[in-house]
């Protein structure tokens, strides 16, 4: 934990603790709303590959990066990934998109960085080893909004990747396909009379 | 025979993202929501002859569209593209939008509200307008048009099925379910919408019965306000939505009707009372309740490819009274990879091995029975400045401790029942190995953001009663208070939460409820 976050935190969090964090969370999403803008692109690329939904270019470049070291699995890729989140977060109310944009703000934002952590280097310009320890600084963090954030930021790619069918054999997960092509189009199937007058057919 | 297909294609049908000018529409009874409340209610209603309008945020999906793929359906299926959360985030909401509800994507788990939770409502509520014998005729009536029936232990599938025996073991009540199917082929994407229909939803039941008698309804149309003159309500204002519900077409719609029935269900309900200015003095949106939920994976030697067969085949009891403490229940959680992927801890090497694992894990979950202690008030809906809802929930003190507590419970059945191995689904996971360790579990970190809990099981924030000083609807017939030609009728009107899955408890509710008001005038 670093001297910042043990000045914020307490040692147990009441509901107080955690609306007032929650406060704190707002004003840290501002900043990293700000952030994204501060910095050149990295070197490490993560261009969207197809037009964008609900990120933005630098927003989506973050999330690459992110995708990287969330999504580690065979055949996993950070693009693909980020284009699936970007496609989930299109059908989420604008104030979510906004937040999570501002989240990926935050992520990069080297202010934001230094505080928590005292690391100047934006997030998609740090190794990889150095990507996990700033994941895990959110992961661990004793504030909720920093793990809330991180938690989102995990399910996100994390979904994005496994509900892809090239994920699935990893898993042994093969899904049926075309079941729907024998649908029920009655819709009395299963009422008292309906089975009464099945059965009166079958009889005659 | 009467056909799905072609009442959806029925002249009746009005698809919001597709028109052109803006909808004027006309009823003597206007119902927003088609979901367990808003669809029984419509069906009563255009039988007994009245003029319908049903309006339907989300898509008219069918079979059709139900491929069983999570991509397709969960971003389609559910409210806000399935990113629903409270407002710390501390809980996953999963909430259904489209034609039916949340009925086409639950596990179709079908209870009677207890007895003793409508005994409750009676004493502590002030919940007179019926009795626990008014509501079985309605079940019962329910019952036969969804095919709700028992399923036999035979059928149960590895993962219900080891809940089942280790309760068994233990010497714990447990019981199969009910489930509202019929010829169901045991494929396990409930979740996703039926790909058969053999799950009896609203969508392939209510929805069509109320059309087939005259009921219209405009789908991809978001109620925005309901619009008073003088004492009444006089219209319904929204916003019609594109075809995949992201975003406003530029069209409006405007329904005037004699009789507003507001079914948009726990969280949007109270939001729309809200936007309209109708906050009942602070209680719209209060007491709204989750049964929020938290589960433990548990590894056998025998696969259990969880998802395969029905979801939801058996659940225990037998700590839902507690006395001070929170109850719960205990029932199995199917897994798909996606949905799986955001419950199984921790990201990179350690997530991909614990992925790999699935098809020998069986997920089991704690249900929490919130709204019957002092210190367990629910949360409170608000606005956004969008207008859209916001959840605020506490999770309590005296939550966190029945999670603590059910955790170990549920690594009991799951060891009982021949586990080798169980896991919390910490951040950090507590791993058990071959037997429960509860130090173990009371040390985990349970705070916000290091373990998952969600609802698939949203109630209250519109409650009944008789009292216009604790109750926002009165129980005889869910009437508004003040404005006599209101009605809310859905899950958001329970005091309480249920103690069991809602869905049965609300059909049978609206079934009472609009057969009253269709005989009253």
């Amino acid at each position: 934990m670093s001297s910042v976050e043990s000045k914020v935190a307490a040692p147990t969090t009441s509901r107080r603790r955690v609306l007032k964090l929650g406060l704190a969370g707002g004003a840290l999403l501002l900043l990293g709303g700000s952030g994204l803008a501060l910095y050149p692109p990295s070197r490490a690329g993560g261009a969207p590959t197809a037009p964008l939904l609900a990120l933005d270019g630098r927003a989506f470049q973050v999330l690459v990066a992110v995708a990287a070291r969330i999504v580690t699995a065979a055949g996993a890729d950070p693009v693909a990934i980020a284009h699936g989140v970007d496609r989930a977060l299109s059908y989420a109310l604008a104030e979510t998109q906004s937040d999570v944009r501002a989240l990926l703000g935050l992520f990069e934002n080297a202010l934001a960085g230094f505080v928590f952590d005292l690391r100047l280097t934006p997030f998609t310009r740090l190794s990889p080893s150095a990507q996990d320890a700033a994941l895990e600084s959110w992961r661990t963090s004793r504030l909720v909004v920093r793990r809330t954030g991180y938690q989102a930021l995990r399910k996100l790619c994390l979904a994005s990747f496994y509900v892809q069918e090239s994920s699935w054999p990893e898993l042994r997960y093969a899904p049926p396909s075309g079941l729907n092509a024998a649908a029920y189009d009655d819709p009395e199937i299963g009422t008292p009379e309906w089975i009464e007058a099945q059965n009166k057919v079958r009889g005659s | 025979m009467r056909s799905l297909k072609t009442i959806r294609a029925g002249a009746g049908v009005l698809d919001g993202s597709a028109q052109a000018a803006d909808v004027t529409l006309d009823a003597d009874i206007c119902i927003i929501g088609t979901g367990a409340g808003g669809a029984v209610a419509a069906s009563i209603f255009a039988r007994s002859g009245k003029t319908v309008v049903l309006l339907e945020e989300g898509g008219y999906y069918t079979s059709a569209d139900f491929t069983a793929r999570e991509r397709d359906t969960e971003p389609r299926l559910y409210q806000e593209g399935m990113t629903r959360t409270t407002k710390d985030a501390g809980i996953s909401v999963l909430q259904g939008k489209a034609v039916g509800g949340t009925t086409v994507v639950n596990w179709t788990t079908s209870f009677r509200t207890p007895e003793d939770v409508v005994d409750h409502w009676h004493k502590k509520h002030a919940v007179g307008g019926f009795a626990y014998a008014d509501l079985i005729p309605h079940y019962e009536a329910i019952e036969r048009r969804l095919a709700i029936a028992k399923v036999p232990y035979d059928s149960l599938n590895a993962n219900n099925r080891t809940l089942y025996d280790g309760c068994k073991k233990l010497g714990w009540e447990v019981d199969t379910l009910r489930r509202n199917v019929f010829g169901c082929l045991q494929s396990g994407f409930c979740h996703l919408g039926c790909p058969v229909n053999a799950k009896r939803s609203m969508l392939v039941t209510m929805i069509p019965d109320a059309l087939d008698a005259g009921a219209r309804l405009l789908f991809r149309a978001r109620a925005d306000k309901l619009e008073r003159a003088g004492g009444a309500i006089a219209r319904v204002r929204g916003t019609l939505l594109d075809a995949e519900g992201r975003s406003a077409t530029g069209k409006s719609f405007t329904v005037t009707a004699r009789r507003f029935i507001v079914s948009g269900g726990a969280i949007n309900s109270p939001a729309l009372l809200l936007r309209s200015g109708l906050d009942s003095g602070g209680l719209v949106g209060a007491r709204t309740f989750l049964h929020p939920v938290i589960g433990s994976s548990a590894l056998y030697d025998e696969p259990i490819e969880p998802q395969r067969g029905a979801p939801q085949s058996a659940a225990s009891h037998h700590f839902a009274h507690r006395g001070d403490e929170m109850g719960f229940f205990l029932e199995a959680a199917p897994w798909y990879p996606g949905l799986a992927s955001t419950a199984a801890p921790g990201y990179g090497s350690s997530h991909a091995d614990f992925m790999r694992q699935v098809a020998h894990t069986a997920t089991h979950i704690a249900i929490g029975i919130d709204g019957f202690h002092d210190d367990l008030p629910g949360g409170r809906v608000t606005l956004r400045s969008s207008g859209a809802p916001l959840l605020d929930y506490a999770i309590t003190p005296k939550m966190w401790s029945a999670f603590r507590f059910a955790q170990k419970r549920l690594a009991e059945a799951q060891f009982a029942s021949g586990a080798r191995k169980v896991m919390t689904l910490h951040e950090r996971p507590v791993v058990l190995e071959g037997k429960l360790d509860e130090a173990a579990i009371d040390a985990a970190r349970w705070e916000i953001g290091c373990v998952p809990v969600f609802t698939a099981h949203q109630m209250g924030g519109c409650p009944m009663g008789d009292d216009p000083a604790v109750s926002v609807v009165r129980s005889s017939d869910l009437r508004h208070h003040t404005i006599e030609n209101l009605h809310v009728i859905d899950g958001s009107v329970f005091p309480t939460s249920l103690g069991v899955n809602p869905q049965e408890s609300i059909y049978g509710l609206s079934h009472l409820m609009a057969s009253r008001i269709a005989a009253s005038k």
